[in-house]
């Protein structure tokens, strides 16, 4: 800078307020309440679930006082074989629904992207379509769908209906990484004598395995978690956890359904967790592949 | 076998669960809806466009105002709400944005039956809150927080928020900042660089934020049972009685429609704007 503008600022800067001096440019029109507002909806959205978590180890029943560090209700909850039941309930839905909604999704994903006709395109608005519809309907329709072909309502309807409903989020994540693989190493591929099933498997599918993995993990997440779904096509035992949840606190806050609550939010976290890191492992091993592909952005 | 044929048989197992498992039973919830129900309370086909006739009965009319006027007064908070945290973020929030965007969503990530279940527990006329106003000594008796219209929607904005706060952050994260100094610039005050500046940025977000809470917020039965009472029921409260308790299936089923009717719109233009980005993005 030189001399004389220096200068020149130096002497402007005299009639410059003090706290107007101090602020970088790029703050230029940063209102502080954004900043309160901003780390206040913080507190307000975390309060809750440490609420939860915090009287989950509590000592007494109660809710308004925090009596001493206990372990009862989780003993309560792990104790009792109904909720054990459940639990192992949900496990069993999130994993079927994972590797059944995993595979279906994939298979149609990679159908849209290199499929062109009008059955295409179609199928292209019926995947989309679940993803807009609410719970409620896609619970009503399971139940009328299996009353009237009569099937006993069971995990397995449970199953069906939450399949049913995770094949889209699959299709989209997946679609998204497909769409921006090199379609040339695959003629490559061909040109090298390889079978059409043989392409997928050496040269698609190690390059989608990422995306596979973070929306099964998705998958997993939302169907162990679901609630609405199972509550419309739930048999009379075992019920998923969130069923059960649901169902007593419909009798009142209970300090077990603390420790369920707790429990579920860490797996949940656990999972998301997962879903962030294990894409990046994989992705490690990708970058010592020579067949490198556009990346997705 | 031709590349287009393997993928029309890679479309193919999908594609018929879709059809069977999704695209079916809505056709079943139409016919149903048209039906009656027998002696034994059993849905019997038929054609009784009555059930529509119900759904507007003055016993059922307000549940569905109520109804919609939650979801927009859902889908407005979200905006107020949800529009500021995504502007901070994607302004200010430097080389940590990614991680703030984290941590925001967070919380959202935690079921929506535990995380209103966790409002009942501070809120209720036993819980945290009224403990503590009882001994500051504000208040003998507490105060009711529950069962109120307030509630329901609060317990609706909390559910539904980062499906507001997601899409915003992305249209205004896409924003170049240098466009608000430029308004300034050419002497826009405040309100006029938003208007003519942030705004238009923003609507992409905007629209399908709303679109995002008001969909699943009206179809919403947890937080008005949870959070409410009878005199906050909505619609999805209603469908799930139908369905589950009262096994009037017909009308419940009638009531689905309806409610899909309202949905149409949002879900059509949600679902033109998706085919749009799909194109441009394989372009």
């Amino acid at each position: 800078m030189s001399a004389t503008l220096a200068g020149h600022s130096r002497t402007r800067s005299l009639h410059v307020p003090f706290s107007l001096r101090r602020r970088r440019p790029r703050d230029f029109d940063r209102p502080r309440f954004l900043r309160v507002f901003f780390w206040a909806f913080l507190v307000f959205t975390f309060a809750p679930l440490v609420v939860v978590a915090l009287f989950s180890f509590n000592s007494t029943r109660s809710l308004q006082q925090f009596a001493g560090f206990s372990l009862q209700w989780y003993e309560a909850f792990f104790g009792n074989a109904n909720l054990r039941a459940s639990l192992l309930a949900s496990a069993e839905i999130g994993l079927v629904t994972m590797i059944v909604g995993t595979f279906l999704g994939t298979t149609l994903a990679f159908g849209l992207v290199r499929a062109r006709s009008r059955v295409a395109r179609a199928g292209n608005v019926l995947m989309l379509i679940p993803l807009v519809t609410p719970e409620i309907v896609a619970g009503v329709s399971a139940l009328l769908l299996f009353t009237q072909i009569k099937m006993e309502l069971s995990l397995a309807t449970i199953m069906i209906a939450e399949i049913t409903f995770s094949i889209s989020f699959v299709t989209v994540i997946v679609r998204a990484r497909l769409a921006s693989l090199h379609h040339e190493v695959e003629d490559a591929a061909m040109d090298l004598g390889a079978t059409r099933l043989e392409t997928l498997r050496l040269v698609v599918l190690p390059r989608l395995w990422p995306a596979i993995v973070a929306s099964a993990m998705l998958v997993f997440a939302l169907s162990f978690d679901d609630f609405v779904i199972a509550f419309f096509t739930t048999g009379e035992s075992p019920t998923p956890l969130p069923v059960q949840i649901y169902s007593s606190i419909r009798f009142g806050v209970q300090p077990t359904i603390n420790a369920i609550g707790t429990f579920m939010l860490v797996v949940s976290f656990l999972i998301v967790a997962l879903a962030i890191a294990l894409p990046r492992i994989f992705g490690h091993r990708e970058e010592e592949s020579v067949l490198i592909g556009r990346e997705a952005a | 076998m031709s590349e287009n044929r393997f993928a029309h048989l890679m479309l193919a197992p999908a594609g018929v669960w879709l059809l069977l498992l999704f695209a079916v039973p809505l056709g079943i919830v139409l016919a149903v809806s048209l039906g009656t129900t027998d002696p034994v309370y059993q849905a019997v086909y038929g054609w009784h466009p009555g059930n529509f006739a119900d759904v507007f009965d003055p016993r059922f009319a307000p549940i569905l105002l109520r109804s919609l006027l939650y979801a927009v007064a859902t889908v407005v908070l979200c905006l107020v709400i949800g529009y500021p945290i995504a502007y901070y973020i994607a302004r200010f929030g430097g080389r940590w944005k990614t991680l703030l965007v984290a941590v925001v969503v967070l919380p959202f990530l935690v079921n929506y039956l535990i995380r209103t279940y966790a409002w009942v527990a501070i809120l209720s006329d036993e819980g945290l809150v009224n403990g503590l106003l009882e001994d500051l000594g504000l208040s003998e008796t507490g105060i009711r927080f529950l069962n109120t219209p307030w509630a329901v929607i609060g317990g609706l904005v909390y559910g539904y928020l980062a499906f507001m706060i997601l899409p915003l952050y992305a249209a205004l994260d896409r924003m170049d900042p240098a466009l608000i100094e430029a308004g300034k610039d050419l002497y826009g005050n405040r309100w006029q660089t938003f208007r003519h500046v942030t705004w238009p940025a923003a609507f992409q977000g905007v629209a399908a934020g709303c679109v995002l809470v008001f969909l699943p917020a009206l179809g919403d039965f947890i937080s008005a049972q949870l959070l409410g009472g009878p005199d906050t029921y909505m619609i999805g409260n209603l469908i799930q009685q139908e369905f589950l308790e009262a096994q009037n299936w017909p009308f419940g089923a009638a009531l689905t429609i309806v409610m899909m009717g309202f949905l149409l719109i949002w879900m059509l233009a949600y679902l033109r704007s998706a085919a749009r980005a799909d194109r441009e993005g394989a372009l």
